[in-house]
């Protein structure tokens, strides 16, 4: 017996070193590349001042061109929109760009009525990509707080970082080896970090929905909270949204989401398509003047 | 608790070291903390159903100490049918019911009358295919005289509730554990090492190669009219991986985690993908349910005495009955009907005992090989489909060569890994198999450096953020 757990040790040691020591090699490489949002805006983005960034989840992503924008407004915008999140993930990479020593005079929050109504925001299924900053206080204090489960695999990959590689495999591992091969590979968006749907998508909605714009997202009075603090102006983006009319209360709040009617401008109910993204960036560019 | 949740990486260790280091004194104190560990692995699904379960050991229990008491026929009969029967019975409605009910409604529909059947639509308790099964070849076999009742209530109670095969087999038999229930066991170090390197290897199986496949086979099953013939043909080999993966992988870790208590299990599975015909898969396929239908079923039938017919009717039976003891739909009876099918020309022509014996493989073996996986990968079909209509339209659809594209496997960059992942992974399983057969005459040997390559492509290919279930949990 003793023989036994002796050698059970060993190997589980030897193993825990070998792969610890790879996922920490991973994640170092990841944090280094240009990959996803959090790393191409630590790593590739020169500019430390820029006149507006552009907030939000894939609706911010894809209907907020920043390089048409700009060439309008003649003012320097970035777009540090990352699909699949919602406001909790934008107070996140807000802390990350301020961390990686950048600063806008004003933040546009691009967000969609749901986001902003939810009570109880959860952890996003994109979330794992700030995995190489997890030794930074604002990553890991963000995971420990919205890792319910016992077992969290990102919080604890401050510690044994093989937790998060492995539990995000397909997500961290293989985007680490890429990156080592091709350090300016970007995972879609451009080197403004915009992307933009084809137009070979349709929505599928018939009657028009009335929503009512209520602020409950507790993270959204983080942001606002942290935009005071850091003297960013902050502005509500709302993104087309087909056959849906929005009741909102407050002026201050950038409302295009009747602004596209046509279908042809869609890819589905909440995105729009480049010809929508075109027309969008061009009327916003109107609100940024 | 899954075999591959975080729970079970640290219940095993805790149970391991209270097993070995605390209640180690007696058989007495060991058996007992086995128990404890079973309910309490077994609660963790629905505690509700650990009553059932207690009630299935006490009442196997109980009759085979009646049926030893007497000498009477009529007596020991009596006490064989009531547990046959209340052990059926609680099978019966909790998994059968709803499907005779509305499969009854249906065919009287089909007269024209109008009938609402009432359905249970009870939740299916955990294992209890298995452990009735276990229970019933107790008793069928106290009948039989072939052993003399358990008197020891504890050490029945273990036979019944042993957690490595609690939820999804190996089906035991009496004969083979409860004698190691009954001595003390001491560590052996060879059997803990084989172990460990078994649940490594059933994990492989599992998180690598069986849940990868299934993000495909979900995909293609859900809606089959969406893809191409190529496309459904991949996806019906991918699912043959998926349910050996899953359900070998199981068999694997329940019989590595019983040597770490020093108990052995029947093997379940002897590389069925290598099989040189039908009879040959099933006797490499759930070893434990085919011979379990064999001697309590087939044999009990006539087996392969009497005349053709006869025996072409106990080979239908005994596929039907396979079938159907997977699950209440028509998919599993249909499937199993298939594979008599597939047996009867093999009995027909005197053939279906020629690969009895593991004597090697030559060249010419291969085309067997791969007509036979193939034939099983179309049976297959049934077994995934929602229903027959859906399995009889995606074989259809196999054969609707209009376009080779395999556009799905590779639309995205995820989906180019994952295949990638799902082709390597299927590929080691294949050869380390065939390298164990070849080189080890079936043992499972890994050395050094393949446990470190497991545990890398455990770690680096493992399915983990959606984590699946085993299939045959439903069971």
């Amino acid at each position: 017996m003793k023989q036994f757990i002796k050698k059970i040790a060993f190997y589980v040691l030897m193993s825990l070193l070998l792969f610890n020591g790879i996922a920490f090699l991973s994640l170092q490489i990841l944090g280094k590349s240009n990959f996803y949002k959090p790393e191409f805006v630590k790593n590739t983005v020169i500019d430390t001042n820029f006149d507006y960034v552009v907030l939000g989840s894939s609706t911010g992503l894809t209907t907020l061109d920043t390089k048409l924008i700009d060439s309008i407004t003649n003012k320097k915008g970035l777009n540090i929109s990352m699909d699949d999140t919602s406001l909790n993930s934008h107070f996140l990479m807000l802390q990350h760009f301020k961390a990686s020593n950048k600063s806008a005079k004003c933040l546009v929050l691009a967000v969609t009525p749901w986001d902003l109504k939810n009570k109880n925001p959860k952890l996003n299924n994109n979330d794992y990509r700030f995995l190489p900053y997890v030794q930074e206080d604002y990553v890991f204090d963000y995971y420990n707080e919205l890792e319910t489960k016992t077992f969290k695999p990102l919080s604890f990959s401050r510690y044994f970082p093989i937790i998060g590689v492995s539990y995000y495999n397909t997500e961290i591992f293989y985007p680490s080896i890429i990156s080592f091969f091709n350090s300016n590979k970007r995972n879609h968006f451009d080197d403004k970090g915009n992307f933009c749907y084809p137009t070979n998508g349709k929505p599928n909605k018939l009657e028009i929905d009335e929503i009512e714009v209520v602020i409950n997202n507790p993270f959204y009075f983080k942001i606002k909270e942290f935009c005071s603090q850091n003297n960013i102006k902050l502005r509500i983006y709302i993104s087309p949204i087909f056959k849906t009319k929005l009741k909102i209360h407050d002026d201050s709040i950038i409302d295009q989401s009747n602004f596209l009617i046509d279908e042809e401008m869609f890819y589905d109910n909440i995105h729009v398509n480049q010809i929508g993204r075109r027309k969008c960036s061009i009327e916003f560019a109107k609100y940024l003047k | 608790m899954f075999f591959n949740s975080i729970t079970f990486a640290i219940f095993l260790p805790i149970v391991f070291l209270l097993y070995w280091f605390v209640f180690n004194q007696s058989k007495k104190s060991q058996n007992t903390i086995l128990i404890l560990a079973s309910y309490y692995f077994y609660s963790c699904w629905d505690w509700r159903f650990l009553f059932l379960l207690i009630f299935s050991t006490i009442l196997d229990y109980t009759s085979g100490i009646m049926m030893g008491k007497y000498e009477s026929k009529t007596k020991r009969k009596f006490w064989l049918w009531l547990t046959i029967s209340i052990n059926l019975g609680f099978l019966g409605v909790f998994k059968y019911y709803d499907f005779f009910a509305s499969s009854f409604a249906e065919f009287v529909q089909g007269f024209g009358l109008e009938v609402q059947p009432y359905l249970l639509q009870l939740v299916l308790p955990v294992g209890i295919s298995f452990y009735t099964f276990h229970g019933l070849s107790y008793v069928i076999d106290i009948y039989y005289k072939r052993i003399q009742p358990e008197k020891n209530f504890i050490d029945y109670s273990l036979f019944v509730c042993y957690f490595p095969l609690l939820v999804a087999g190996p089906i035991e038999r009496a004969t083979h554990l409860l004698p190691q229930v009954k001595i003390k066991r001491f560590f052996q170090y060879e059997q803990g090492i084989q172990g460990i390197k078994l649940i490594l290897f059933g994990l492989f199986k599992k998180v690598v190669v069986a849940d990868n496949c299934a993000f495909f086979v979900n995909q293609l099953f859900e809606n089959h009219t969406n893809f191409t013939a190529v496309e459904l043909w991949i996806g019906s080999f991918l699912f043959a991986f998926q349910i050996y993966g899953d359900f070998s992988g199981y068999s694997d870790i329940a019989i590595g985690t019983s040597k770490l208590f020093g108990i052995e299990l029947l093997k379940n599975f002897n590389f069925p993908y290598f099989a040189k015909d039908i009879a040959d898969f099933w006797r490499r396929w759930h070893i434990s349910l085919s011979s379990w239908f064999r001697d309590y079923l087939y044999i009990p039938l006539g087996g392969s005495k009497g005349s053709k017919w006869y025996q072409i009717r106990n080979v239908f039976v005994i596929f039907l009955v396979s079938g159907f003891w997977h699950g209440a739909n028509w998919t599993f009876i249909m499937w199993g009907g298939l594979h008599a099918f597939l047996f009867i020309p093999l009995l027909l022509v005197n053939k279906n005992r020629r690969n009895l014996s593991n004597v090697g493989y030559s060249y010419k073996d291969f085309p067997k090989i791969i007509l036979t996986f193939l034939l099983v990968s179309l049976a297959w079909i049934f077994f995934r489909a929602d229903s027959v209509s859906i399995a009889f339209d995606y074989l259809h659809r196999m054969l609707q060569f209009d376009s080779i594209s395999i556009q799905f496997y590779i639309k995205n960059a995820k989906y180019i890994l994952l295949s990638a992942i799902v082709f390597v992974s299927s590929f080691a399983l294949l050869l380390l198999e065939w390298c164990f057969l070849k080189k080890y005459n079936g043992e499972i040997v890994l050395s050094k450096g393949m446990l470190f390559l497991l545990v890398a492509m455990l770690l680096f290919m493992g399915v983990y953020r959606n984590q699946l279930s085993f299939i045959y949990f439903q069971f």
